[in-house]
């Protein structure tokens, strides 16, 4: 008995230290990129590793201005904000309805929702593709947007139908005897009680459309439509034939993680329990 | 069971009514953008709009509208153009001009019979210079090309013009020591190897993951005992493997794996490790395109002198083009040509020389100075395309993956042979 | 507790759930959310059929033809299906995903139960969780750019490696170590992600349950099997499908890591997505659409299985506490 205590003693402590060995490597990960998208682009190349020793901010502007992240900085916020917003406001009363009815229609859609989940995406690259340029959305931040609203629309409803689920029904049942219609009660009793599964779910989109690249790379091509990962990817790809400044490339990296990490040392827990209690239920 | 089949057949019948409600709303949209100034047209360029490319082309563009009053709508699209320029055209949302390498040209619209064919733009009066296209751009940049379904190769007019070959800094006391004249013969390259390793350099400095550029010395050497690499491709059988000429040639670039001459960890590295590795000093020789003293422009030692040679069995130097294509379901294809013939004159196409330091097609503007050997080179009456122009998709479904073992030492020159020819076989199956 | 996505309507008034007795058909509440669940369900419904459903179609019509997009489609049946498992490049990245799938799903669900094991009992548990969650969040382009300095033969793993005597490290990026490179970064992104939310589902469950298995001398292993994991097996469950699905979806990751230029990375490394958009969207080649969809509708059968395959395993009654 004892042993086995002292045994699992030593596993934890091996446990707890490369838990935070890992933890310090993630660290010193983003500081790197961030110390690193203060050099110039020839430093890096000759030593990927060291302190910026005049620390150049002018990356960044290059960045900004003619590496087209400012734009495109902006066009992400744009298509994922939005987007985002509306698969939220579209899925919160489909899942709930899915959640309160009992039925075999209902079942049934929850499962077709869920079962979208299991579609990869390269399954839809192709057809969304020609669907969108015949109605002359292809290239555009509004298209994209469309997309990303239809790909959220599985997990969300499912994210969704599981919080649902896990709010009483009281309080609507005192709603609906106080003689409030049904979109009333939807809209002042059930969802300021979900208001954190809501934010979860538009968190969580927000996230998944600021990163996502295989639609983005597909669907829009001019510096003027194109989103984040697109920008950096074109600006890796220009390295063939006319070199690439490092420094400069780093820098639109943070530009992409900057928000990430902002969002997330605000809203990491939420973001975390949200999505647990969804699943779980 | 039955149930099953008819709501499948339900769900394609709303799908099929989806895709008519897109298709016709599509049709409303479609015309009607015509009627802008005349002589406007769309371009797509496959330059980012940060690149000296792309500095030339505008002032060319804001000239362009001045003289003519015609508009120009650009997309600088950066290089994806390739992946996006199918669909496009699928979509008849093509632009009315765009530019690419000529392989890409061919390989994405003209193998298919959607590039338009560009003859009647050799006719065309460069402005100004009172001499119509034929004169300025030589027919040998054509005639390597290869020939579309109705058997024209003019579906790419060239601004750009590059060729393959070995750089090297001739201010380098070692280069210059170990190199007192280019070498002859495989045997004077090895022999100039063996004199660098001596000095304690590596002769050349590989990029270990890209088989384009390491797959050129085998395409040299194929070249030199006069194997065309496309006509090898070609064989379905796969027998044309089976030409000693080519294990020959095999084996010659197996000398400089087996003999230790590519840089030291060259297989571990990514793109650009090796390129800065040269820059640095720590190898010779890097093979690439001319395209190449622009990508280390920023990064180069003061002092730096490049220079270059071909490896010394090649008969004739391999050359690429970067040009306009006009998609044959474009709008305006008639004012994209005249912005083609305009673009020509030596006042904007030096720009491609001056400021995005390449090579141009025309022989009366000079080349910067760091290219004025590889321009030399380009003088030859007749020139071949790298790789012989080789179609379709064999590059990467039969010889970069074995080659790339091949070039790590994994395999020898026999077994790559002995790959290559089944993957063809394969290859041929497949591709029906 | 139970997963709405599976429970049959019935059973479900059986389980009695609190706050919610209502019989069917009977009281205003149940009238009213009749009569409002397609006018709510509508909006959503729509969006995903024309934004998700038709496109599947399509792509199912698609792969039946030969199409390069701009000319006509020829009629080929099921022949795209035949030349790709004829395709050694398929082929490689069908077992890939498979690869990537089960490897990586082993290894990332028992780092992720060994974490939540020590994490439970560690100080400054929540920041050590959230840095861990982190990299989920990064965009799999910033690694294999990141990579390529951090791996490179000078780099500082191996000087790192040095201090503790390797003197001869593997060649990292070798084009054969692209696979288990691209799978340890996903094993690593992975396992914060799934190690948090694990973690605070573990955090719902009460106290008082390991108190008395303590008295009851069970050790920290018995503890984790007969309460962690039974008290958190719907939402691990749910985790595994997750993985299964997004495993599958892995793009950007691998196509930065090998391909650093214009070029793709080496076949070694494909996946089904990469296999897809090659041939959907090839380098100075016609696209082969019909069997881009084709592939596409072949991951998209095999995910399905093994979805189904997976909950029926993982199915259990549910434990309410």
């Amino acid at each position: 008995m004892r042993r086995t205590n002292r045994a699992a003693g030593l596993a934890s402590r091996i446990g707890t230290a490369a838990v935070w060995l890992v933890v310090a490597a993630d660290l010193l990960l983003v500081l790197w990129i961030l110390l690193t998208s203060l050099r110039s682009g020839p430093d890096i190349l000759q030593h990927g590793f060291g302190l910026p020793t005049s620390p150049k901010a002018d990356n960044y502007t290059t960045a900004l201005d003619a590496g087209g992240f400012a734009r495109a900085a902006l066009n992400s916020v744009l298509t994922a904000g939005l987007s985002s917003v509306v698969a939220v406001a579209l899925a919160a009363p489909c899942a709930y309805a899915l959640a309160r009815r009992r039925s075999r229609t209902s079942s049934a859609l929850t499962m077709t929702f869920a079962m979208g989940l299991g579609v990869p995406g390269q399954v839809l690259v192709v057809p969304l593709f020609v669907g969108l340029s015949r109605v002359d959305l292809t290239d555009s931040d509004l298209g994209l947007g469309l997309v990303y609203v239809g790909l959220a629309m599985p997990f969300t409803v499912f994210l969704l139908t599981g919080f649902f689920s896990g709010i009483p029904g009281v309080l609507e049942e005192a709603a609906v005897l106080d003689g409030a219609g049904p979109v009333r009660t939807f809209v002042q009793v059930v969802l300021p009680v979900a208001r954190g599964g809501l934010v979860t779910a538009f968190l969580l989109q927000f996230i998944t459309s600021w990163n996502e690249t295989l639609f983005a790379l597909v669907l829009t091509n001019s510096q003027g439509a194109t989103t984040l990962p697109v920008a950096l990817s074109s600006f890796v790809a220009a390295q063939q034939f006319n070199g690439l400044d490092f420094g400069t490339m780093f820098a639109g990296v943070c530009i992409i993680l900057a928000p990430m990490i902002a969002l997330f040392s605000w809203m990491g827990s939420r973001i975390i329990q949200g999505m647990t209690v969804g699943i779980g239920k | 069971m039955g149930r099953t089949t008819m709501s499948a057949r339900r769900v394609l019948g709303a799908a099929t009514a989806v895709a008519l409600a897109l298709g016709a709303s599509a049709c409303g949209s479609g015309s009607g953008s015509d009627a802008k100034a005349a002589g406007s047209f769309s371009y797509w360029s496959m330059w980012r709009a940060d690149e000296p490319q792309a500095q030339v082309l505008k002032a060319a563009i804001a000239d362009y509208t001045s003289a003519t009053g015609a508009k120009v709508n650009v997309t600088w699209a950066g290089r994806d153009i390739a992946k996006k320029i199918g669909p496009a055209i699928a979509a008849n949302q093509a632009p009315d001009l765009w530019d690419e390498s000529d392989d890409k040209v061919y390989g994405t619209t003209a193998a298919a019979g959607q590039a338009l064919d560009l003859s009647p733009v050799l006719q065309l009066q460069v402005p100004e210079e009172n001499v119509p296209v034929s004169q300025v751009i030589p027919a040998k940049y054509f005639d390597m090309l290869p020939k579309d379904p109705s058997g024209s190769n003019h579906y790419v007019i060239p601004y750009e013009v590059v060729t393959n070959a070995m750089f090297y800094n001739a201010a380098d006391p070692a280069v210059a020591a170990a190199m007192p004249t280019p070498p002859t013969d495989w045997a004077g390259l090895l022999k100039v190897c063996d004199a660098l390793k001596a000095a304690g350099k590596a002769c050349i400095a590989s990029e270990g993951e890209d088989p384009w550029t390491n797959g050129l010395f085998f395409d040299y050497l194929l070249n030199g005992a006069g194997v065309n690499v496309a006509e090898l491709s070609a064989d379905r059988s796969g027998a044309a493997w089976d030409n000693p000429a080519v294990l020959t040639a095999a084996q010659q670039a197996e000398q400089l794996v087996k003999g230790g001459h590519l840089i030291p960890g060259y297989d571990a590295t990514k793109f650009p490790a090796q390129e800065t590795n040269w820059t640095a000093g720590k190898a010779a020789f890097y093979m690439d395109g001319s395209y190449v003293t622009a990508e280390i422009a920023k990064q180069i030692p003061a002092g730096w002198k490049t220079a270059s040679i071909l490896p010394p069995t090649a008969k004739a130097p391999d050359a690429g083009l970067f040009g306009f294509a006009i998609p044959k379901r474009a709008k305006n294809a008639a004012a994209a040509q005249k912005f083609i013939a305009f673009f020509l004159q030596k006042k904007h196409l030096s720009g491609i020389s001056t400021t995005a330091l390449n090579i141009t097609p025309r022989a009366d503007i000079p080349a910067p100075a760091e290219l004025a050997d590889v321009q030399k080179t380009l003088e030859a009456p007749t020139l071949r395309l790298g790789f012989d122009g080789v179609g379709g998709s064999w590059l990467p479904k039969v010889l970069n993956e074995n080659y790339l073992d091949f070039w790590h030492g994994k395999i020898t020159a026999a077994q790559f042979v002995a790959k290559c020819k089944a993957d063809q076989v394969t290859y041929w199956q497949t591709e029906g | 507790m139970a997963t709405t996505i599976e429970s049959p309507p019935r059973t479900d008034a059986a389980r009695g759930r609190s706050g919610r007795a209502v019989r069917a058909g009977v009281g205003p509440l149940e009238r009213q959310r009749h009569r409002v669940f397609w006018p709510f369900t509508a909006p959503a419904l729509v969006a995903y059929a024309v934004l998700f459903i038709a496109p599947v179609c399509y792509a199912l019509w698609t792969s039946l033809y030969r199409w390069d997009g701009m000319g006509e489609m020829d009629w080929r049946g099921l022949q795209n299906y035949t030349l790709l498992f004829r395709d050694p490049r398929f082929r490689t990245s069908l077992f890939n995903t498979l690869d990537i799938m089960v490897i990586g799903g082993t290894i990332t669900f028992v780092l992720s139960f060994a974490l939540t094991l020590v994490l439970r009992e560690m100080r400054a548990r929540l920041f050590a969780r959230s840095v861990l969650f982190f990299p989920s969040l990064v965009n799999g382009m910033v690694f294999g750019i990141a990579a390529g300095f951090l791996f490179s033969p000078t780099g500082p793993v191996n000087q790192a490696l040095e201090l503790f005597g390797v003197t001869t490290p593997p060649k990292w990026l070798s084009t054969d170590n692209l696979l288990p490179m691209v799978l340890g970064t996903l094993v690593w992104t992975a396992t914060g992600y799934y190690t948090s939310i694990i973690m605070a589902a573990v955090d719902q469950i009460p106290d008082y349950l390991y108190e008395a298995a303590e008295l009851d001398g069970a050790g920290p292993f018995q503890r984790f099997r007969h309460i962690t994991l039974p008290c958190a097996w719907d939402v691990i469950a749910v985790c595994a499908v997750l993985w299964t699905v997004s495993s599958v979806k892995i793009f950007e990751l691998i196509l930065l890591y090998g391909g650093s230029t214009n070029a793709y990375p080496p076949v070694s490394s494909w996946n089904t997505a990469v296999y897809v958009y090659s041939e959907a969207f090839p380098q100075g080649t016609v696209p082969r659409l019909g069997t881009a969809t084709a592939a596409a509708t072949v991951s998209l059968a095999m995910v399905t299985l093994i979805t189904v395959v997976l909950r029926r395993l993982l199915r259990r009654e549910p434990i309410e506490y």
